[in-house]
């Protein structure tokens, strides 16, 4: 009993202070990365994989060498190598003058300078340097009994394509989006920043899954201090796997208990370079499209890279459309239920009527009414998500005519209901970031149930609520409603609410502190 | 300016008559003396509240003592104004809801903002600010078809003694400020730039809440008329029943009241920092049991006060007789002798 006791303790107690981390049964290969480097170790370690390949030959120089190329099958440009590594070894080079000077002691040199003519060739020393490139897609030939191989970058791999990103599709702008492949990534993002101070800085997270990350950003702007925090969050991560960026959002965010979204996140390389620009910084992980960009605030959740693509008038209406969206979203079935259960007051008596009449013969109150109705449109939603397209759209067709229209005839809610949760379901849709509008969905929940049983008292208790706690979020040391409060009034006038015309965009946004606030380094 | 535009009508009218209005202006603007004597105190002693300052000047003792003063205002005036809260909204919109409900929301959404510090409760009222004033512009610009002009003629036909009475009751208002601010100091900036843009700031907020306020009474002269203000004490919110747009919104004093709200929550949740700060500075009793002992005394203060005239009473009585004398004198003597001290030191 006792040791069931002490089990289920351990389990579910968290230590004080600290993020605790389950892993899963250690299992390293401690013992044999102690071990000097040598092809044969290599091949004992993997060597139980059927992936990986040993591909053993000589150089015939003043000794005859033996050498073993090893790659991973699927990870490799074949061509690549039988092409420009392994022929011109095997057969271009026989008989060269400095294959005929070649010995043990000096063949990894005499082969950089001399033989191999690839660019991404270097030299190691250590077992776990030789372990991990061989895994992340890198060839690497070791040469008799040497504690020294060389690297081959010959990466080549069957990827996805550069293709538009489904959840960040404009109709005015570039279509590319990121991929699944880190380089094509961050090739995509060099093309729209070629300036030196872009910097891409590579990382590897998760013990077992050796995940390749790169933290980007640009030097000149970015502040130093946001740049540093989010090395030093990156370096505390201690996970076993790292299979996507969900993993580090959740690992860095400053409140993980909060509903807001911490943390941005784009798929196109031309809201990167943007965010870049205005002193962010961008996290890309290898095997996702989806970058993650650093610091984070309220009001760019509600902005859409097509402003920027749009004249500025329109710009400015569709950012009014989307701000009033969200706010419906949030508050029109509480101030229904309020309106409805305590405030008949605040409707002029023709509409009340109107209202009323409407309601006659629905046997809920309006907040039972509206909470089953969302929580219909909530599974609606859900299972709409995930079903293949065609499916998705009957879905909700089925939900929203068939259902709503019947549960209207049959008496159950009243037609008032269906509008105002069908104008609930087109606001949250205005709102253009997937996480910001899982938020409001998970907040409109409680103002209703306050709605419902204090009226607008309630409503507003904890509409002040979500505000006060939304004024003491920070993302990476950036207040979460920057330029609100604290009030930056050129941040607000050009880029929140509005979006000033690109001739009036003189300076950065100053959302928070950027090394040079100017766009052009003029201004 | 918190919750003073509610009432500010009826007691300006109620000693100034019609002309009652032109004297929120100058009763607001005694208060910028005394701020300036505040930022003048918080150069000469930097990061330090006058609590603290006042024991430094004037030795522990009476330092201490002032102090107790200090917490005994500011924990009964917010037990007080966490009061109204439930009365007006029982008395306006929700009458069939218990007391206890509307102050228990009150009293967690000050203790929420105080547990998330000062500077979000700064930028809380950062933000409200504007709700506040465009609420108030709103409701004044929806009157204006209930305007009898008739209703501010004769103008000064008592000449300028009405004047001098509504300014005299307005300056507890200010005083009330005065509290927050004497505590507040302590975390203000303290550089030379810094405090000059303070002093122009305190210029200007005084001046626009000042203008408001006299719009509000104003507005509500015109529409009710002398009598009829000074009876109303909450008028605003009458003519916020009285407002209809376009047949489809009647009443908008309910969403009013939620501006209103924001403004009780930063009004009381000051005065729950000046007692947090008082406990500090005086008997260095600090942490979340003391806070939550403050929120049961505010409670306690808002269950003994729970009818309309006589909470408004009430608060009257504290302001005039408590506030106004305390801090009419307390920042005046501080200001001077640390100056003397200053000048005797040299």
């Amino acid at each position: 009993m006792g040791s069931w006791m002490k089990m289920i303790k351990e389990l579910t107690i968290r230590p004080k202070g600290k993020r605790q981390i389950r892993k899963s049964p250690a299992y390293s290969f401690d013992e044999d990365l102690k071990k000097p480097l040598s092809g044969q170790t290599v091949k004992e370690i993997l060597s139980k994989s059927s992936d990986v390949v040993f591909r053993e030959f000589f150089l015939q120089g003043k000794d005859r060498i033996p050498c073993m190329l090893v790659a991973v099958d699927g990870l490799v440009d074949k061509n690549l190598l039988d092409e420009f590594i392994l022929k011109p070894l095997m057969v271009d080079f026989a008989g060269h003058p400095e294959l005929a000077q070649m010995t043990l002691s000096n063949v990894i040199d005499k082969t950089m300078e001399s033989l191999l003519p690839g660019i991404e060739i270097k030299k190691i020393s250590k077992m776990g340097d030789a372990i991990d490139t061989i895994l992340s897609g890198d060839s690497v030939i070791f040469f008799g009994n040497l504690t020294e191989a060389i690297v081959i970058g010959a990466r080549g791999w069957a990827h996805r394509g550069v293709a538009e990103p489904i959840t960040e599709s404009i109709v005015k702008g570039p279509r590319e989006g990121f991929s699944e492949t880190l380089r094509i990534n961050t090739s995509l993002l060099r093309r729209k920043i070629k300036h030196p101070s872009l910097r891409i800085i590579s990382l590897k997270l998760g013990d077992m899954t050796n995940t390749d990350l790169v933290v980007t950003y640009i030097e000149k702007i970015a502040s130093p201090d946001i740049v540093s925090e989010v090395f030093k969050r990156l370096s505390k991560i201690k996970m076993d796997a790292m299979l996507g960026n969900g993993y580090i959002e959740e690992m860095i965010e400053d409140n993980p208990y909060s509903p807001f979204p911490q943390i941005s996140f784009t798929e196109r390389p031309d809201v990167l370079a943007g965010k870049l620009l205005e002193g962010k910084v961008g996290i890309i992980v290898d095997g996702t499209p989806i970058v993650l960009v650093v610091p984070a605030i309220l009001t760019q959740f509600l902005n859409v890279n097509e402003d920027y693509y749009q004249r500025a008038m329109v710009a400015i209406l569709s950012r009014f459309v989307r701000y009033v969206g969200a706010f419906v979203a949030i508050v029109a079935p509480s101030v229904y239920i309020a309106v409805t259960t305590f405030h008949q007051e605040i409707i002029p008596t023709d509409l009340f009527m109107s209202i009323s009449a409407g309601r006659q013969g629905v046997p809920f109150p309006a907040l039972l009414e509206a909470f089953t109705m969302t929580v219909v449109l909530e599974i609606l939603q859900e299972a709409g998500l995930r079903l293949p397209k065609p499916i998705g759209q009957t879905i909700g067709i089925v939900g929203a005519l068939i259902i709503g229209d019947a549960a209207v005839t049959a008496g159950l809610v009243s037609p008032l209901m269906v509008i105002i949760i069908g104008l609930t379901a087109v606001a949250s849709y205005a709102i253009p970031t997937f996480d910001l509008s899982l938020a409001v969905r998970l907040i409109r929940f409680p103002l209703m149930i306050l709605a419902g049983v204090l009226g607008f008292f309630g409503v507003t208790v904890g509409l002040y609520v979500i505000l006060i706690h939304l004024l003491g979020l920070r993302s990476f040391g950036v207040p979460y409603t920057s330029p609100i409060a604290p009030l930056r009034i050129r941040a607000l006038l050009q880029d929140t609410f509005v979006r000033a015309p690109w001739w009036a965009l003189k300076r950065r946004p100053q959302l928070m502190d950027v090394e040079d606030p100017r766009p052009n380094g003029k201004g | 300016m918190g919750t003073t535009f509610l009432p500010v009508a009826s007691i300006v009218t109620g000693v100034g008559g019609r002309d009652g209005w032109m004297s929120v202006l100058p009763g607001f603007a005694v208060g910028i003396p005394y701020c300036l004597m505040i930022l003048s105190l918080s150069e000469q002693y930097p990061r330090k509240n006058l609590l603290q300052i006042s024991a430094a000047v004037f030795g522990k003792w009476i330092g201490n003592f002032i102090g107790l003063i200090y917490i005994l205002i500011v924990a009964y005036l917010g037990g007080l104004l966490l009061g109204q809260v439930g009365d007006i909204y029982q008395a306006s919109i929700m009458p069939l809801t218990p007391l206890w409900v509307f102050f228990l929301g009150g009293i967690f959404l000050v203790l929420f903002l105080i547990k998330s510090g000062i500077e979000v409760f700064a930028r809380f009222s950062e933000v409200v600010f504007p709700l506040i004033v465009f609420a108030l512009l709103l409701n004044v610009g929806l009157s204006i078809p209930r305007i009898e002009q008739g209703e501010l003629l004769p103008i000064l036909s008592e000449g300028f003694k009405p004047l001098f009475l509504g300014a005299i009751k307005v300056i507890p208002f200010v005083m009330t400020y005065m509290l927050f601010l004497a505590g507040v100091i302590a975390f203000l900036p303290t550089g030379k730039q810094e405090l000059s843009q303070l002093k122009k700031g305190v210029w200007r907020i005084i001046f626009l809440v000042g203008i408001l306020d006299a719009l509000v009474v104003l507005i509500q002269l015109l529409v009710f008329g002398p009598a009829e203000t000074i009876r109303l004490v909450y008028g605003l919110l009458v003519l916020g029943k009285l407002v209809e747009v376009s047949r489809t919104v009647a009443g908008v004093e309910s969403l009013f009241l939620g501006v209103w709200l924001s403004a009780a929550i930063i009004k009381i949740g000051s005065l729950f920092f000046s007692v947090i700060w008082g406990l500090e500075s005086v008997f260095g009793l600090k942490g979340v049991k003391w806070r939550h002992a403050i929120a049961v005394v505010f409670l306690g203060i808002s269950f003994r006060f729970i009818r309309g005239p006589a909470l408004i009473t009430e608060i009257g009585l504290v302001d005039e007789y408590l506030t106004m004398p305390f801090v009419a004198l307390w920042i005046p003597i501080l200001w001077g002798v640390s100056r003397w001290k200053r000048g005797a030191g040299n």
